[in-house]
């Protein structure tokens, strides 16, 4: 077959995210040379522990949010959410215009409720108590209809119909089930069980939201709490009847995404017509109920899982059969089986639709879920059959980068030292203790989307721009910091300015392709800058653009030997200064990261009590842009997976319909006390000189460990997260 | 002037529902002492209940208050007139009321349970989501703003920079001002009176052991 590639062009896979959820795609790129990242040693500011550029400014609360931004003559906008998750609703609106300091209400006018927490109207005051009292003068009249809110409710014979063809959602499936039932025969040990994985919640402590200034006129900002800051603009645009060239979309600061908040939202789109409808900027920031009913979830599964295992350790047949809790819409998708290599393997998976808000990215879509039955089921198999979960994971675990992972936090947990390898310890006494494994994947990628623009001034000064936004994952830092390494100076050479529709376009962060995407296009921006200043210089010098090197603030020609400092450089530039843009580099992003993660904890078989001891991950990630942040975005996906693991679920009255704990304080989420020791580890041994993002692999086999470790101290299996005291005593047989 | 029952009541129904119990007590007891005690029981201002909203504050005297008030707190060591009404929480007061907004003690539950918002209140930690703002004339509050400046960071400010104690960001001021109490009361903190300190404190994004880390760098180099 003829070969269709132009020349120097080449094939390659890129992952682009589609809110939050990855998606594979081939496309063609130059083949040429240009920036590398390597080699690792020669860095100065890269893969070192720097503090993040925008510290001073969140650790004195300066930093601005969405949430803190106040404009004069500004509203504060209520949503009224359904608190039933079927019904009607009458609405005394002429009370609620009537009542003190407000500016505009809004009916979404709603015929029929078709899910708890969906929003029928909107209000906005000069207060927010006053915008409170004027939602109570809503006065709404409910009439609770009938509705499926559970498995039980969502599957039963006569079940209210969710969806418009019914309750199930597309089934999907692969491999030949008979086949792998045949497969199972002669195994050392089959085991069947159902796991389980209620919804949970994104819990961003600032909740979704939009400050929006815009009082009449021509012209609009929109400050967003958002994962994509240009999803926002061409939404806003449309409710405030503008044209989008004519909204700014802002992301200074947010405060947590986690995959819950692409584009503009209901919350947004209401802000917008609040304003439009008052002359007036509206600040619309959920309360936390409507937050919890309303502001997104993780998706729930009900997976029936039969494993078979040979005395040796090979993982011979799964046969997997997941249900899949999404609220109104499809929920995550259940990859089985998950990471592990079996000879055969069917697995089919249904969405079940319920009267809830459809659930939304979170960190993995469906990983973290999928994590927990097949590492629950390995070590029920091993239990069985006698043998050493660790020894088994390695069997089956055909990358090279497990082996090594496996063996390292074994290491730190104490494996090797610890006496319950092939059979877990006994519920005697009060602590006992227990190890647990887990193993996480994920793709990452990045993809040509971002746009960079460096910027050096006569006087020195250095800036460094693009659109994209800041979750907390360190963005602004790197922004900075490759331009700076790339020009020999320190970070604080160069300003960061990032956060604006105004400037260069950026993907929306999810699916850990934020760093793929956009630190390729940070190094060709600081690279074209700095062979544009070494042009430059050496035509200013006499001398070769190879000969000029930028090191520790100081730019020599290698020709004459002459030394000047960056300053002095740069006050050579014409009065324009030099501006140089970047685009993606293929070369400089890499896909596929692994990770392992061990778990020790200790449970009081008298009260069911687990305390976690200690969690350690070893994480790859191709180059490691800023190792200090890294090791946060590790720690903080091992304690999300704790905080899953152990305590949260989403509840609601199968009977009144009701959310139950719609609120910090009856959703549990990990706080210090619930911390042990958690020890996050850059596996090191990966010397791909390439940028790939760590933020989903790192949350998906904390819990799944956990829960393995509870097995492990002392036999008490709970196949349903979360491994909260009366489960565990109920896995023990004492409730 | 004394509040009279609300019209329809009889005077000699002692048949109190919760609502008229909560009102009565408002601005005293539910408002005053239970928030003082709160804050005045542990180094931690643990997660709580927040009962109905506020209901207007009847200040020692016994006299109702109403409608907007003008105020004056002392907040950061300035004097600060602002404009509420008797149910502004100390969290509205400061996020809506203060001209320019004091915006870095942040509102994330609105009812005690995550201690985003908490402030110093005579150098003791509190929620001020649970406090009443005309419950707190004549005290001296410090907010995030007062401890250090991005210039100028106090020693736990610097230090939870460096250890990068801090990532979205939005816990981070509340986590500050509990962990400074602590500091304020136990220059030498253990790792478990930190802990204890900020028990009350959620971090969505799990910078919990760098916050440990930061807290225990200051407490062991003394400040």
């Amino acid at each position: 077959m003829a070969n269709l590639q132009q020349p120097g062009k080449k094939k390659i896979k890129v992952t682009k995210n589609v809110d939050g959820h990855p998606v594979e795609e081939e496309i063609e790129v130059d083949d040429t040379g240009g920036p590398s990242w390597g080699p690792r040693a020669a860095h100065t500011l890269l893969n070192t522990e720097l503090p993040r550029v925008d510290g001073p400014v969140k650790v004195t609360g300066r930093a601005v949010y969405s949430q803190d931004v106040r404009l004069p003559g500004m509203l504060y906008a209520r949503v009224l959410v359904s608190p039933f998750p079927v019904a009607t609703v009458e609405l005394d609106l002429d009370a609620a215009r009537k009542s003190p300091g407000v500016g505009a209400v809004i009916d979404l006018e709603v015929k029929g409720v078709k899910w708890l927490g969906q929003p029928v109207a909107a209000v906005a005051a000069d207060t927010p108590e006053r915008a409170d009292d004027a939602l109570r003068a809503l006065a709404p009249k409910w009439k609770p209809g009938k509705w499926a809110v559970t498995r039980e409710q969502a599957l039963a014979a006569n079940a209210p119909q969710v969806g418009r063809k019914g309750n199930l959602g597309k089934e999907s499936s692969k491999g030949e089930r008979a086949e792998t039932e045949a497969a199972m025969q002669g195994a050392a040990a089959v085991v069947e069980a159902v796991y389980s994985v209620p919804v949970q919640h994104h819990v961003c402590l600032e909740t979704h939201g939009v400050t929006v200034d815009f009082s009449g006129g021509d012209s609009a900002k929109v400050y967003a709490s958002t994962q994509a800051t240009f999803s926002i603009p061409g939404d806003a645009a449309r409710e405030l009847g503008l044209k989008a060239s004519a909204v700014e979309g802002i992301v200074q600061y947010m405060g947590g995404g986690f995959g819950s908040k692409f584009g503009l939202g209901f919350e947004g789109q209401l802000a917008c017509q609040l304003s439009k409808q008052a002359g007036k900027p509206v600040h619309l920031l959920l309360t936390r109920p409507v937050e919890f009913t309303s502001g997104g979830n993780r998706s729930g599964v009900h997976v029936s899982m039969k494993g078979a295992i040979r005395a040796d350790g090979t993982l011979v047949a799964l046969v997997s059969e997941a249900e899949r809790f999404g609220g109104i819409g499809e929920a995550a998708r259940h990859p089985q089986p998950y990471i592990y290599e079996f000879e055969k393997s069917f697995a089919s998976s249904v969405s079940v639709l319920t009267h809830t808000d459809s659930s939304r990215a979170m960190r993995a879509p469906g990983h973290p879920q999928a994590s927990f039955a097949m590492e629950s089921l390995i070590d029920e198999l091993c239990a069985k059959a006698g043998l050493d979960p660790l020894e088994v994971r390695k069997k089956n675990l055909k990358h090279e980068a497990y082996q090594r992972q496996l063996t390292r936090v074994a290491q730190e947990i104490g494996w090797n030292a610890h006496p319950n390898k092939t059979a877990p310890g006994k519920p005697e006494g009060r602590w006992c203790t227990g190890i647990g494994f887990g193993v996480s994947v994920w793709g990452g990628g990045g993809h040509p989307e971002c746009e960079v623009e460096v910027r050096i001034e006569r006087d020195g000064s250095v800036s460094s721009a693009v659109g994209s936004q800041d979750l907390g994952t360190g963005v602004r830092t790197y922004v900075a910091s490759i331009v700076a390494e790339e020009l020999g100076l320190p970070l604080g050479g160069v300003e960061a300015r990032i956060g604006s529709s105004r400037l260069g376009q950026a993907n929306g962060s999810g699916g850990s392709t934020t760093t793929g995407s956009l630190a390729p296009a940070v190094k060709s921006a600081a690279w074209n800058a700095r062979t544009k200043f070494a042009e430059h210089l050496a035509q200013a010098l006499g001398s070769d653009p190879a000969q000029i090197r930028f090191a520790a603030g100081s730019v020599e020609d290698q020709k004459s030997g002459r030394k000047l400092s960056f300053a002095q450089a740069c006050a050579m530039l014409p009065q324009e200064g030099l501006t140089a843009k970047g685009e993606w580099v293929a070369e400089l992003a890499g896909n596929g990261i692994q990770g392992a993660q061990a778990a020790k904890v200790r449970v009081d078989p008298l009260t069911g009590k687990v305390e976690v001891l200690k969690l350690v991950c070893v994480q790859n990630c191709g180059l490691p842009i800023n190792r200090l942040t890294l090791r946060s975005q590790i720690a903080g996906g091992m304690v999300q997976a704790l905080s899953y693991g152990l305590l949260e679920e989403r509840v609601i009255d199968p009977d009144l319909g009701l959310a139950l704990n719609a609120n910090l304080e009856d959703y549990k989420v990990a706080g210090p006390l619930e911390i042990g020791e958690i020890v996050a580890l850059i596996d090191d041994e990966d010397t791909r000189e390439q940028a790939i993002g760590v933020a989903e692999a790192t949350v998906i086999p904390g819990h799944s460990a956990i829960a393995n470790a509870v097995f492990n101290a002392c036999g008490a299996r709970v196949r349903d997260m979360p491994l909260t005291p009366d489960k565990v005593l109920a896995a023990l047989g004492r409730v | 002037m004394s509040k009279t029952p609300d019209a329809g009541d009889s005077p000699d129904s002692k048949a109190l529902s919760r609502r008229r119990f909560l009102r009565g007590a408002g601005g005293v007891a539910a408002g005053g002492v239970l928030a003082q005690g709160l804050i005045g029981c542990a180094e931690a201002p643990a997660r709580a209940t927040a009962q109905e909203p506020p209901e207007p504050a009847a200040p020692a005297g016994g006299e109702t208050l109403e409608g907007e008030l003008e105020i004056e707190l002392s907040i950061n060591g300035q004097a600060r007139k602002l404009r509420c009404e008797p149910r502004t929480t100390l969290l509205s007061a400061l996020r809506h009321r203060c001209e320019p907004a004091l915006t870095g003690t942040k509102e994330v539950c609105d009812r005690g349970n995550c201690g985003a918002c908490t402030v110093h209140v005579d150098g003791k930690p509190a929620l001020a989501c649970l406090l009443l703002a005309v419950d707190q004339r004549g005290k001296q509050i410090t907010t995030i703003e007062g401890l250090g400046s991005p210039e100028k960071l106090s020693a736990l400010q610097q230090s939870f920079w460096t250890h990068d104690g801090q990532m979205c960001g939005f816990c981070t001021p509340g986590f500050v001002m509990s962990i400074q109490a602590c500091l304020d009361k136990q220059p030498k903190a253990s790792l478990e009176e930190i802990k204890r300190s900020c028990s009350g404190n959620i971090c969505r994004c799990g910078t919990y052991p760098a916050v440990f880390e930061a807290a225990l760098a200051v407490a062991r180099g003394g400040k």
